[in-house]
């Protein structure tokens, strides 16, 4: 392995140390090459460490009751629901393995595990939701690009089950206090928003989204930025746009 | 929003938002801009927390993630990469980590992670100085490879180089913290 051409792209990459376009070409590269896949896994985890050896600060104590306030505001992202359960017990079991014996003298573990094997049941259901929302036979699907170019995405509209898949590549979360927001839009009417998404760091998102009641068809899916919660009506043009085509 | 959904981001908050904040800190280097990036990274960790993959990493390693990347645009919004870029370029021996004895830790449930602190800052502390730098340089400062070797007026081919060699020592003295060491 070391007289991979691309070997010594891994370690900037882990870094976050490559310019947009040298990042671009080398994650081409990883698509096909699982050897750079696990490099750049391996070496990632390391330098996501990193983060440990920054001088320590105590946050001031009114932030906490503003995060959490902030919070109540937004509704989360839905896949299959409650998201952030699911989030709090896999940071304890991770840290758990981590800490081994020590964190499970730790009172309430016990219950968190619990919570961990309900939540996973729940987040397999809702995988096997999404499969079987894809799988249909009367499933409708639009690529949504912006002339050719990075981001794109993909919705699945099943109209059986009133509900869609959307899978986004590319494109990078939405700045502080905005967020992306989904629009179904039929022939000479005004846009239905479909909801609301953020992708993760990687650019990436998989989500399924009910579609509300009175929609029963439409032609164009099309995604905005809006401020956070969302808008009644897109506020701009939408950067991604793309037609149903096929089912039934 | 359900009672224990409060209680879970609080749980979160409680474990990891003194490391957010002191990593925010150190990138950002102002109290009130820190307390804005945690804010930001939190609130993307909760509207996005249904689409977490546990499969592609841990939480702690996602919320450092996503608190360094807004940490930078900051930097970069308010027009101060430049003088992250001189800042970062002129630190010298004492880089961005600080010794334990400095440290005053949060007084929230930090076992975990002032474990984790102390074997992160001492296996940084033992890298060749040069190595050091340039992980610095590139988490810490949001530099691209070619930057830093700009600013440490290295060829390219040494600064990728050091960064592998000092990824790779890391990788070595922290296998207790990573997933392959487990």
């Amino acid at each position: 392995m070391t007289d991979h051409a691309w070997l010594d792209a891994a370690a900037p990459y882990a870094l976050g140390a490559l310019t947009a376009e040298e990042r671009a070409a080398f994650e081409a590269h990883l698509a096909d090459c699982a050897v750079c896949r696990a490099d750049v896994q391996a070496l990632g985890e390391v330098s996501g460490l990193l983060a440990h050896a920054a001088a320590a600060a105590t946050p001031p104590p009114a932030l906490r009751e503003r995060i959490l306030r902030e919070a109540r505001a937004v509704r989360p992202l839905a896949a299959g629901g409650r998201g952030l359960p699911w989030l709090a017990v896999a940071a304890a079991v991770v840290l758990a393995v981590a800490a081994g014996v020590a964190y499970l003298k730790e009172r309430g573990s016990r219950q968190m595990l619990e919570r961990a094997v309900a939540v996973a049941r729940d987040s397999l259901a809702a995988q096997q939701q999404l499969v079987a929302t894809l799988l249909a036979p009367d499933v409708n699907t639009a690529v949504l690009a912006s002339k050719g170019r990075p981001p794109t995405a993909r919705v699945f509209w099943n109209p059986s089950r009133h509900r869609v898949v959307m899978a986004v590549f590319d494109l990078p979360p939405a700045p502080a206090g905005r967020i992306y927001q989904l629009w179904a839009i039929q022939t000479g009417k005004a846009p239905v928003s479909l909801g609301i998404f953020n992708t993760a760091p990687d650019g990436r998102l998989t989500t399924s989204l009910d579609v509300p009641p009175a929609l029963v068809a439409f032609d164009v899916t099309a995604v905005t930025e809006e401020p956070a919660g969302g808008s009644p009506q897109p506020t701009q043009q939408p950067f991604l746009v793309g037609k149903l085509q096929g089912g039934e | 929003m359900a009672a224990g959904d409060d209680r879970a981001l609080g749980e979160l908050y409680d474990r990891h938002a003194a490391t957010a904040y002191a990593l925010a800190l150190a990138i950002v280097g102002e109290r009130a801009d820190a307390e804005e990036v945690v804010a930001d990274a939190f609130g993307q960790m909760w509207r996005t927390s249904a689409q977490f993959d546990p499969a592609r990493g841990s939480v702690p390693a996602w919320l450092a993630t996503i608190t360094r990347t807004r940490a930078l645009d900051l930097l970069r919004a308010r027009g101060r990469r430049a003088r992250a870029i001189e800042r970062a370029a002129a630190v010298g021996d004492a880089g961005f980590a600080t010794p334990l004895a400095g440290g005053g830790d949060a007084p929230d449930r930090g076992v975990e992670r002032t474990e984790a602190r102390r074997l992160v800052t001492r296996s940084l502390a033992e890298l060749p100085e040069p190595q050091r730098r340039v992980l610095e340089l590139a988490y810490f400062g949001g530099l691209t490879q070619s930057e830093i070797a700009a600013a440490l007026r290295e060829p390219l081919g040494t600064v990728k180089t050091r960064m592998r060699a000092g990824l790779e020592k890391l990788r070595a003295s922290l296998a207790p913290l990573l997933s392959e060491g487990r």
